[in-house]
């Protein structure tokens, strides 16, 4: 099986092909058009800012290639962190700036209106909103690694996994057809995590 | 709930692991020591002088750690630029801890954070208790006296973009003491950011005080014997039975 981890210069590669190849996988990191393509799974990390993240896949000419692998050849895709991020429609970090748009849902500054710390790091319980194949064996209050600003509010309620909590109830996790994304980071999340990624690669 | 994290720090001199021990340099720890699946987080810091060693020797330690390691991963140590900052996350590290490069020049903690975000910039704070009852900064390993403030400079940093402030006190370093708790509190209450703390933890105990009394939201151990064999989960434990909530 080709799992292809997506470079667009932003983000832990390394963290995560390393996680894939613990499972017995042989991941490649790329950002060749042919080689997404014919992937069989695709991984879509990502750590920074949306902004950036947006510009460096246009400016790779990435666009169209995921729209081609994950909206037409529906190749299951899991975005991790700003990589899920930037599968919403719109986002306000540092502005205004469109996402790739697969998912109908804006990613907005976590706004607690609580005393609580700003990014939200470290670990922290889900909850499952419903059964999904991405989370098969993994029960609520498990705990995932977390670390970010912002979230990803969806509009479809459908499409909503698991949420957390840290002063109000976000997406943790979401899935609309081939489409995954978590806020969290599997790939840091220790046994768990695999577990979680082992899903995807093998299940989803 | 958030969990309150337990963080391994870990110092290398040319890529070797390095401890002192009654001030006499002990090389014969191996990673095999460090139990990665019960730890929260990793801190790996090179503290390698320039002209006594290769930078490639703590790339390798980094991308170690990466491969082998599924928690998160912060390196550091003699982070000047942002080419640094990207040749050590291309190795495997999620988060970058700076200190002097950001003393001496605050705007670069703001370069940082545009560019790889907040959440990836760690701002390391040494500082040392005055006679006058103040804390100072000090940067360069704390050979350098700075002027500086501690709430000053904390509240500086959280200002031009740090994610989070690893608050060191040089006083207690080695000490096995216990953590500095007025100067974790005062930083604590000053931001709004997570504050790590670290120096001088000689006891399950004061890993609890860092939290009850020192306010902070992860607390740092250097010390070689609290990462062996099954101490991590004994420390967790310890913490659960004493009211923290940790990942257990």
């Amino acid at each position: 099986m080709k799992v292809a981890i997506v470079d667009y210069g932003l983000g832990n590669l390394r963290s995560v092909s390393g996680a894939v190849s613990k499972l017995g996988y042989l991941p490649f990191e790329t950002h060749d058009k042919e080689e997404i393509l014919s992937a069989d799974k695709l991984i879509l990390p990502g750590v920074g800012a949306f902004g950036d993240g947006m510009k460096n896949l246009h400016s790779l000419g990435l666009i169209e290639c995921l729209n081609q692998s994950v909206l037409e050849k529906k190749t299951p895709i899991l975005g991790i962190c700003l990589g899920s991020q930037l599968m919403a429609k719109i986002s306000y970090e540092f502005g205004k700036h469109e996402g790739l748009g697969w998912i109908n849902a804006s990613v907005k500054k976590l706004n607690s209106g609580t005393n609580l710390r700003i990014p939200h790091v470290g670990w922290n319980g889900i909850v499952l909103i419903k059964e999904d194949p991405l989370f098969t064996g993994i029960l609520s209050n498990e705990l995932f690694y977390f670390v970010h600003s912002f979230h990803v509010c969806c509009e479809e309620k459908q499409a909503i996994v698991a949420e957390c909590e840290y002063g109000i109830q976000f997406t943790a996790a979401f899935h609309k057809d081939n489409i995954f994304g978590t806020q969290f980071h599997p790939e840091k999340s220790q046994s768990i995590g695999l577990k979680l990624l082992n899903n995807f690669l093998s299940l989803c | 709930m958030l969990k309150n994290r337990l963080i391994t720090v870990l110092t290398f001199n040319d890529g070797v692991l390095f401890r002192t021990r009654n001030f006499i340099p002990d090389y014969r720890y191996t990673l095999n020591f460090v139990d990665a699946w019960s730890i929260d987080e990793i801190v790996v810091l090179d503290i390698t002088r320039f002209g006594q060693g290769s930078k490639d020797h703590f790339f390798t330690v980094v991308s170690d750690f990466a491969r082998n390691c599924f928690v998160p991963l912060a390196a550091g140590g003699g982070v000047r630029t942002i080419n640094d900052f990207k040749r050590l996350l291309r190795f495997g590290a999620d988060k970058i801890i700076i200190n002097s490069e950001a003393l001496r020049r605050p705007e670069f903690i703001r370069e940082a954070a545009m560019q790889f975000g907040s959440q990836c910039v760690v701002v390391s704070i040494d500082a040392r208790r005055m006679p006058s009852g103040d804390y100072e900064v000090f940067s360069e390993f704390g050979n350098k006296a700075t002027g500086l403030d501690v709430v000053t400079w904390a509240r500086k940093a959280q200002a031009s973009g740090a994610g989070e402030i690893m608050l060191t006190s040089i006083d207690r370093d080695g000490t096995l003491e216990g953590y500095d708790n007025y100067l974790n509190r005062i930083v604590s209450e000053a931001i709004d950011i997570p504050v790590l703390v670290s120096g001088g933890v000689g006891k399950w105990q004061d890993f609890v005080d860092g939290f009850k009394l020192g306010k902070a939201q992860a607390v740092c151990t250097t010390n070689i014997y609290h990462f062996t064999e099954t101490s991590i989960r004994s420390a967790k434990q310890f913490l659960a039975h004493s009211g923290i909530d940790v990942r257990v």
